[in-house]
């Protein structure tokens, strides 16, 4: 459904990305992992325009076209059926949670206020922030700002979501409440490209799991297989690291 | 004090005040209404780089910025006439005081607008605002309430300037002490009971400044408006 083709992206002489081959099907969950500076966050924001790469080609739904030769009508066509949550969630901070979620469908599409409003509900109902519609986002803790974010991206009805690091901005305590939710669109069938240091989330959640580094697809598989059993040497590595990371913190707090 | 002096200072008041309220205020009111107009495209035309319009802004702001106040006036009372462009001493004081605060106000404004955080503007873009609408819906909202405070000194400094229409036979508050002082040659108390009035003005400004950001919740970091009503319903 959503398809990359030799994906290049450089800042100045640095080549951040390439040369990716990166395809996601409809109702599928992609976790894309790898260390920092990898690349991973670089890759869905050339996909959804904000960065434009030097060379590649995007095949979404019915439309295809050429990702660095591409005008501003073709792109809203693209960002049309797209949502994305950002890492810092960037809700528009002089507009309540409702209005927030409605913005997509009234501004932007249209859409006849009640009609919005509705729907917003709808979906603040689905991240579980219906008694929050009327509050600002400074007033809402971290966690409760994403899954706002997240209602916006879903309320206009995106063919698929893309999550830029959607818990990294998050204390360690709130990150839950927002994997949560994640969670509960996956197995509604959203089809989503999360992009994430939650390696637990990806194991439980994620369909099939792309390793990058450097800027390159070092791996790519099924979850059960890339967690079970990795090919590459650098796979076996990150996970090493990252795992017993992640048990030592679980034996602290148990610890303690 | 003597008696003299005591009965100039209290007759002149009532008509000093009465050509602040009826002069020095209308024009100034007019020239900021104008100059923020022109400012609100001078700093967008920036902002969004339009190509050549964002260049002539940068030598608008640069030539009325660097140049006195008065040499401006003059020029457009003084000077227009002899390429056939004749103004009203009113309308002629409005044009200049206009411009000039226009190019200080539009760097407030430029200012405010790139304090938004960018990441609103991606997120605006990726659920499908065009950019009039990301400008008019995001992005200016939350610049209006940082430029606040400069835009409003900007306001009291032209408050302030407008005496210099004086010299151009507009006869406000400055002009009608001039003329009292004409009359009765008491400079120095005169002068001082016009310097009172401006004060009072000023004062005033400051007042309604401090009044709307507290009440709005402008010129503070927070943006939001205030609306506790909602915060409570939601509790």
């Amino acid at each position: 459904m959503l398809e990359v083709r030799q994906l290049y992206k450089s800042f100045g002489s640095e080549g951040v990305l390439r040369g990716i081959d990166f395809k996601v099907n409809k109702g599928e969950v992609v976790a894309v992992l790898g260390p920092s500076g990898s690349g991973k966050t670089t890759l869905l924001r050339c996909i959804s325009f904000l960065e434009r790469a030097q060379q590649g080609e995007l095949i979404f739904g019915d439309l295809r076209h050429d990702m660095s030769h591409i005008g501003k009508r073709m792109i809203r066509q693209f960002r049309m059926q797209m949502g994305f949550v950002f890492q810092n969630f960037n809700l528009f901070r002089n507009m309540t949670a409702l209005r927030n979620v409605m913005e997509g469908l009234t501004a932007a599409r249209k859409m006849p206020r009640r009609e919005a409003e509705e729907i917003a509900r709808e979906m603040l109902k689905k991240v579980g922030m219906e008694d929050r519609a009327d509050y600002y986002p400074d007033q809402l803790s971290g966690g409760q700002q994403q899954r706002v974010a997240i209602a916006r991206a879903m309320a206009t009805n995106p063919k698929i979501i893309l999550f830029d690091e959607p818990t990294s901005a998050l204390d360690p305590e709130l990150t839950g409440e927002v994997l949560d939710v994640m969670k509960k669109l996956a197995e509604e069938g959203t089809t989503m490209v999360v992009v994430t240091h939650e390696i637990g989330f990806a194991r439980e959640v994620a369909d099939r799991v792309v390793f990058m580094e450097d800027g390159l697809i070092v791996e790519e598989a099924g979850a059960e297989e890339f967690f079970r059993n990795p090919k590459k040497e650098r796979t076996v590595q990150f996970l090493r690291r990252v795992l017993t990371g992640s048990e030592a913190v679980g034996q602290d707090t148990s610890a303690g | 004090m003597t008696e003299r002096l005591a009965n100039i200072l209290i007759s002149a008041f009532p008509d000093m005040l009465a050509a602040g309220f009826k002069i020095t205020i209308p024009l100034t009111v007019l020239s900021f209404v104008f100059g923020m107009v022109l400012a609100l495209l001078l700093a967008i035309v920036q902002v969004a780089n339009v190509k050549v319009l964002k260049q002539i802004s940068q030598v608008y702001i640069w030539f009325f910025r660097g140049t006195p106040l008065l040499v401006q006036l003059f020029i457009i009372y003084f000077g227009l006439p002899s390429v056939g462009i004749v103004l009203p001493a009113f309308p002629a004081a409005v044009i200049a005081f206009g411009m000039n605060v226009a190019a200080y106000n539009a760097e407030a404004i430029r200012a405010a607008i790139l304090a938004v955080p960018v990441g609103q503007t991606e997120a605006a873009y990726l659920i499908g605002l065009t950019y009039p609408k990301l400008m008019i819906r995001i992005v200016l909202p939350q610049a209006f309430p940082i430029a606040f405070p400069s835009l409003f000194n900007n306001l009291i400094s032209l408050l302030k300037d407008t005496s210099l229409a004086s010299c151009i036979t507009i006869v406000e508050l400055m002009a009608t002490a001039k003329q009292i002082v004409g009359r009765t040659y008491e400079s120095l108390a005169l002068y001082i009971e016009a310097a009172i009035i401006y004060l009072i003005f000023s004062t005033v400004l400051t007042w309604v400044q401090g009044f709307l950001e507290k009440r709005l919740g402008w010129g503070t970091k927070d943006v939001k408006p205030k609306r506790r009503s909602g915060l409570k319903a939601g509790i």
